[in-house]
């Protein structure tokens, strides 16, 4: 069986394509046959943070308009032989979706029994958000601990009971987990930041992950290693959490406290 | 000489259909001469009201069907009293086929617009070949919308309507989505959003809320906009409701 998961959020900028990449990479560690999919035609960025743009001759596009095969699109990761990357196309625009060439392709990943397919959707809810989302069986709703990225995981949590398959069919829709990316539990204590309560209590549904801000999730990003190879890294770490927790094992939350500076810290500022 | 009277009118007639309000007896007992004595005693108090009105015999709090030749003495004493029956209402087959005999037709009860049951329709069609189209009831005069429930969230951008009824939610209701009703709304859980209540006009509407933090609240087009929610308010059970043009917005009190 192939479970199909969109990473959407509705507003750009909270880590959607670095959790799409961890989380593909989390799931192709536990020896699952995964598919990342880039849905944001005209700006892509996946294969950056996966670090495999050097190596894209063919794209989605190139697959919806059978310009190419499935197989010669498809990115082997370099460190994973069990995943896969599908790059968007950086000279198309959003049009050149179709939802019969997006299910086709789901289909034929179906075909070639692909454990995960992971669809990074674009920010928005134009038709590259709305195809990431149509064929999903699971979501992973990204949110930021700021007002306008709750409101805006609000409308997106609509559309995935409404706007989808699962919801035209009446089935309650897609069903959702809400990520916390780019927590800062500085800026909570202070009062800068919706705390985990506020989002869950807005939203109605329980988090999954916490994600904390973490310089490592720049410098990973920068590499094209994805931050949950990074052992050393609270977001990594995190990721790894989240992966977890997708398989029903049950992890602490963890990095959500205000670290402690040390006494030499305090003394001469950190 | 047809062609030319078809050239005044391009049609004789129009058929039309509307919603009036009619007289609808309960037969309580079988007893004719009661029946108009007490009749004429009510058109006599109330004649603009009763005299020649028409009105809808409702036969099904009898404890047993009647025959033909019972009914048509009923209908003699209802028009005796001044009244006009012009319909059965709608109850069992053999009302139904009753109805037929009297060549009267049948009208709904309360709830939906009321058709003939296959059975009846057969039996009539062996009888006489009636039309089923022929057969079928006007749209009833009363007609009841059944409250629309909704369990899930309601999301920011979501619209949800009930038209003609209530609309009762048993979950929040996000900033930026709007729950509309032409009846009254009933959120069981947090109201972030805007309630529109009355949306058609209805002044009784009202609104209700275990948990208000509304962004918006209107009835019948008049409306409260909480750009920052009173003390008192926030967070607390509340109800909503139109007073001439005061919107009045209180705390329920236990």
């Amino acid at each position: 069986m192939t479970e199909i998961i969109v990473v959407t959020s509705g507003k750009g900028g909270v880590g959607k394509t670095t959790t799409s990449a961890s989380l593909a990479t989390g799931l192709a560690q536990r020896n699952h046959k995964v598919a990342v999919i880039d849905f944001d035609i005209g700006l892509r960025n996946l294969d950056l943070i996966m670090g495999c743009e050097r190596r894209v001759v063919y794209d989605f596009i190139n697959v919806i308009h059978k310009e190419a095969t499935l197989k010669q699109a498809l990115i082997r990761d370099k460190r994973l032989d069990s995943l896969y990357i599908l790059a968007a196309s950086q000279t198309r625009d959003k049009e050149a979706l179709t939802q019969d060439g997006v299910e086709q392709v789901l289909d034929e990943l179906r075909q070639d029994e692909f454990d995960y397919v992971i669809c990074d959707s674009p920010a928005g809810i134009e038709r590259g958000a709305h195809l990431a989302m149509y064929f999903a069986d699971r979501a992973v709703v990204v949110v930021n601990p700021e007002v306008s990225s709750v409101r805006d995981s609000d409308r997106i949590l609509g559309l995935l009971s409404s706007k989808t398959r699962h919801g035209e069919r009446g089935d309650g829709g897609v069903p959702a987990h809400v990520v916390v990316t780019r927590y800062h539990p500085e800026k909570v204590a202070e009062g800068d930041m919706l705390s985990l309560e506020d989002i869950e209590e807005i939203l109605g549904l329980s988090i999954l992950g916490v994600i904390p801000e973490h310089d490592s999730v720049l410098t990973s990003s920068n590499q094209g290693i994805p931050v949950i190879h990074n052992p050393d890294s609270h977001a990594g770490l995190a990721y790894e959490d989240l992966v977890a927790r997708l398989f029903g094992e049950d992890r602490p939350m963890r990095f959500l406290d205000v670290p402690r500076k040390s006494l030499l810290k305090r003394v001469f500022g950190g | 000489m047809s062609a030319t009277t078809r050239k005044a009118y391009s049609t004789v007639s129009e058929v039309r259909f509307g919603q009036v309000g009619m007289a609808n007896l309960r037969l309580l007992h079988i007893d004719a001469k009661a029946l108009e004595d007490e009749l004429l005693e009510r058109v006599s108090k109330a004649p603009q009201l009763l005299k020649c009105a028409a009105l809808i015999l409702d036969l099904g709090h009898l404890d047993k069907e009647i025959d033909t030749p019972t009914a048509k003495t009923l209908l003699d004493a209802i028009r005796h009293a001044g009244m006009l029956p012009v319909a059965l209402a709608y109850g069992t087959p053999a009302t139904e086929i009753l109805a037929h005999s009297l060549d009267l037709p049948v009208l709904a009860g309360f709830r939906e617009a009321y058709r003939y049951s296959a059975e009846v329709l057969n039996s009539l069609a062996k009888n006489d070949g009636v039309s089923p189209g022929a057969a079928v009831a006007s749209p009833s005069e009363h007609t009841y919308t059944a409250t629309r429930h909704h369990a899930q969230p309601v999301r920011s951008g979501q619209q949800l309507y009930a038209r003609d009824t209530d609309l009762v939610v048993t979950a929040h209701v996000a900033n930026g989505a709007e729950v509309i009703a032409d009846g009254s709304i009933h959120v069981y859980g947090a109201l972030r959003g805007r309630a529109l209540a009355g949306a058609q006009g209805l002044a009784s509407a009202r609104i209700y809320s275990s948990e208000f933090r509304a962004e918006l609240v209107s009835i019948a087009g008049c409306y409260r906009v909480f750009e920052r929610l009173p003390s008192e308010l926030e967070g607390q059970p509340v109800q909503c409701w139109l007073q001439g043009e005061t919107l009045h917005v209180t705390k329920l009190e236990r």
